[in-house]
């Protein structure tokens, strides 16, 4: 954990109402995103994210400082963005069932578009992150914790509950799908 | 060390290898590997691409109200608590001061209402747990004699299975006479609670029907 983080949550424990803003401010705009990356839903993701920061602040005292503090509290929004999708029941993705491999599959036997076929990313390309939206939603949640806060394979591991193999995986296969998503519309158009 | 790799497990390396996540051996074998052939290179090149993209995906900004109902909800559950710590303090000072009022003017209490002297109030209420505790023990002590007289007639009577002959265990494995078993059994335990003495009464309907 980092000193200022350190600081922060001993703060906190000393009920110092500043510490509480500061914590909320620092870390409310990536609950929210992970939560919307989850939900796919702006309002479900700010209310996982009020939820979160009350969970986190009442329970700060079961926290173990020996553990990087960025990773307790997105496992504790992810758990609640899982609850509500199982909730809604749009597309129940229960916590013990993200334990066993499944998603998108993508055939090994099929080598995809090869190399000659061509990548055509285009960087304004507005509808990458519509492609990215088709994605389940624990691989979003991956994704998003990798390259956008990037956070090292085994801690995205521990805060999706996930082995480590299991996330190594995913995101190869988040990778894949990507990639034939990209040229399979850049063939079509 | 494996130092050759196949283009198949090359790709399934190459997220952890744009990651940094791959040990050093690994690398050089995928970076040696990605060199000797185009369809692997390619493939590196379009996911460096879109890992590029990934961090460049659009993020959602957090509504105000976040900080203002979680600050809300947090201080005002830790005034509440205040609140409730010091009304509790407040009232165990008040029935502390009470207690020892209390006691400061209990013979004078004792003495207005008529009742022994304090000071053997601790013997009496002694006596009285003790007494309680010794009724309980013989009503225990009555009640085990009662029911391992019981146990032991019921013992008698599993025991009493075994010396059935095996034609009788035979001829139960039907349905009918297993009906007939259990009705009988029935019958004969319902005669016996009707039948058997009293443990409290004397004059109960087994004491009774036995005396006829």
């Amino acid at each position: 954990m980092q000193p200022d983080e350190r600081d922060l949550v001993r703060r906190c424990l000393a009920h110092d109402e500043r510490a509480y803003r500061e914590l909320v401010r620092g870390y409310q705009g990536a609950v929210v995103n992970l939560a919307w990356r989850i939900t796919g839903n702006a309002d479900d993701a700010a209310e996982v994210a009020q939820e979160t920061f009350i969970r986190v602040l009442r329970s700060l005292s079961t926290y173990d400082p020996g553990r990087p503090f960025r990773t307790w509290l997105f496992k504790i929004a992810s758990n609640l963005a899982l609850d509500v999708i199982r909730r809604r029941k749009r597309r129940p993705v229960a916590l013990e069932d993200l334990a066993v491999e499944e998603g998108p599959p993508v055939d090994p036997a099929d080598p995809g578009p090869g190399p000659e076929e061509g990548l055509r990313l285009d960087r304004s390309d507005a509808r990458f992150d519509s492609l990215v939206r088709e994605l389940p939603e624990h691989y979003q949640a991956i994704l998003f914790l990798r390259y956008k806060e990037e956070l090292a394979y085994d801690e995205i591991a521990e805060t999706m509950n996930l082995p480590l193999g299991t996330v190594k995986v995913r995101l190869h296969r988040a990778h894949e799908i990507l990639r034939r998503k990209l040229i399979a519309r850049g063939t079509a158009t | 060390m494996k130092t050759n790799l196949t283009c198949e497990t090359c790709e399934q390396e190459l997220c952890a290898y744009l990651d940094g996540a791959l040990h050093p051996a690994i690398a050089r074998a995928l970076e040696s590997h990605v060199e000797s052939c185009a369809r692997c290179g390619a493939r590196l090149q379009a996911y460096r691409e879109i890992s590029s993209r990934l961090a460049e995906l659009p993020e959602i900004a957090a509504p105000a109200w976040i900080e203002k109902r979680v600050l809300d909800s947090i201080t005002g559950r830790a005034r509440a608590r205040r609140f409730w710590s010091r009304g509790f303090a407040a009232a165990a000072a008040l029935s502390f001061a009470a207690t020892v009022g209390l006691i400061a003017h209990l013979p004078q209490l004792a003495r207005q209402w008529g009742l022994p002297e304090p000071a053997t109030w601790p013997v009496v209420a002694l006596r009285a747990v003790l007494d309680g505790i010794i009724f309980v023990a013989k009503r225990l002590a009555l009640d085990l004699t009662f029911y391992e007289s019981l146990a032991r007639k019921v013992w008698l009577a599993v025991s009493a299975l075994e010396t059935l002959p095996k034609v009788a265990l035979v001829a139960l494995r039907t349905t009918e006479a297993q009906i007939m078993v259990a009705v009988a059994i029935t019958l004969g335990v319902a005669l016996y609670l009707a039948l058997r003495p009293s443990r409290t009464r004397e004059g109960g309907i087994g004491h009774a029907c036995l005396s006829l």
